[in-house]
């Protein structure tokens, strides 16, 4: 197996995605200004829901739904109560 | 209904309009298309201005679990292109309100495209994270730094209350001496690593209420690769991690991502 197959698109956490999609690639005005809060803060509230495990296989066939993502966040929130 | 266009990125023109029709665009009910220019072409999707107006993403953009699901659908996307294309990636929600604004825009920016194009093309972005095991670390630091051994024979031979107090420096000493180990070890992979790459940004290191893990992050940085040069790049890392897997040193790539990190703009806004 080549050192490429090794590594390729395997488990990005979900917290390098929003790292990268939300603050990086081409930053031009689009006519809907969209306003996170800043990345700070979306760092802060990942808090509840970054875990450990919570990696995402990117060729996954059944990517992290939304409903999966809720039951996560519920499910961390409560341990982080 | 008002239409809006969603933009993913530029890409060199050539390819016709359905050629991404086989990709299901960010509101799961719209495919792909692109728009084409002299020399570049927009890769859009279309979304219904009654579920993507304005107020209504700035409510949604209060639910993280929305942003998360759409964020992960964009880097999904582009990775999908990327494959495809070579391609300049936006930022999340790069919103139009017609096609003539988007053209407005393109246009402003056709020497820009242009040139990032060239920039990245037969290049790959991957990132490279350090992780560190400090206790691991520092375990091997008692066991075998020569001054530690050396401060504690020292030690050894003085006062009970002189040595209680020698200890605890030498505790202190020993947290400097992981910490300057963190900074020389990730200096000195990184500068392998970037012997094999054309341009290399570095960044934040995230602490563990940010990555979720036990080890500690020592470093962070995203490096563009000539594709003829990733295979052995990624070698030095398996080769690293073999090597330092013990001392407690664990080194993660991820890639090849769209070139995010290397396509600023001259002109940040139109």
């Amino acid at each position: 197996m080549s050192h490429r197959e090794q590594y390729e698109n395997k488990e990005i956490a979900l917290i390098d995605i929003l790292d990268t999609v939300l603050d990086k690639g081409v930053a031009i005005q689009g006519d809907i200004v969209i306003s996170i809060a800043g990345i700070d803060l979306v760092y802060l509230d990942l808090r509840i829901l970054v875990s450990a495990v919570e990696t995402l296989v990117a060729e996954e066939k059944d990517p992290l739904t939304s409903k999966k993502l809720k039951e996560e966040m519920e499910a961390l929130s409560h341990v982080t109560k | 209904m008002a239409e809006l266009l969603y933009l993913y990125g530029v890409a060199p023109a050539g390819k016709n309009n359905e050629a991404f029709s086989d990709l299901m665009g960010i509101d799961g009910e719209h495919p792909l298309f692109t728009i084409g220019f002299e020399d570049c072409m927009a890769v859009v999707c279309r979304l219904d201005e009654s579920d993507y107006g304005e107020e209504i993403i700035e409510k949604k953009t209060k639910e993280l679990d929305w942003i998360q699901e759409k964020a992960f659908h964009h880097h999904e996307t582009l990775l999908k292109l990327r494959e495809r294309t070579n391609i300049v990636p936006m930022k999340l929600f790069t919103i139009y309100q017609s096609q003539n604004r988007l053209s407005d825009v393109v246009q402003a920016h056709r020497e820009d495209w242009n040139e990032l194009l060239t920039e990245i093309a037969g290049k790959e972005e991957w990132n490279l994270k350090i992780y560190c095991d400090p206790n691991r670390l520092r375990g091997n630091i008692e066991k075998n730094h020569p001054d530690v051994l050396k401060k504690r024979e020292d030690i050894a031979g003085m006062s009970q209350g002189m040595q209680y107090l020698q200890k605890k420096k030498l505790d202190g000493w020993i947290d400097q001496v992981v910490e300057e180990e963190q900074l020389t070890f990730s200096k000195q992979m990184h500068d392998t690593w970037n012997g094999w790459a054309d341009r290399f940004m570095e960044k934040k290191i995230w602490k563990k209420d940010v990555t979720g893990k036990t080890e500690e992050m020592s470093w962070n940085g995203a490096y563009l690769i000539s594709s003829e040069n990733v295979e052995t790049f990624l070698e030095l890392v398996t080769e690293a991690n073999d090597r330092h897997r013990e001392s407690g040193w664990k080194i993660e790539v991820t890639g090849p991502w769209p070139a995010y990190h290397f396509v600023t703009l001259a002109k940040s806004e139109v």
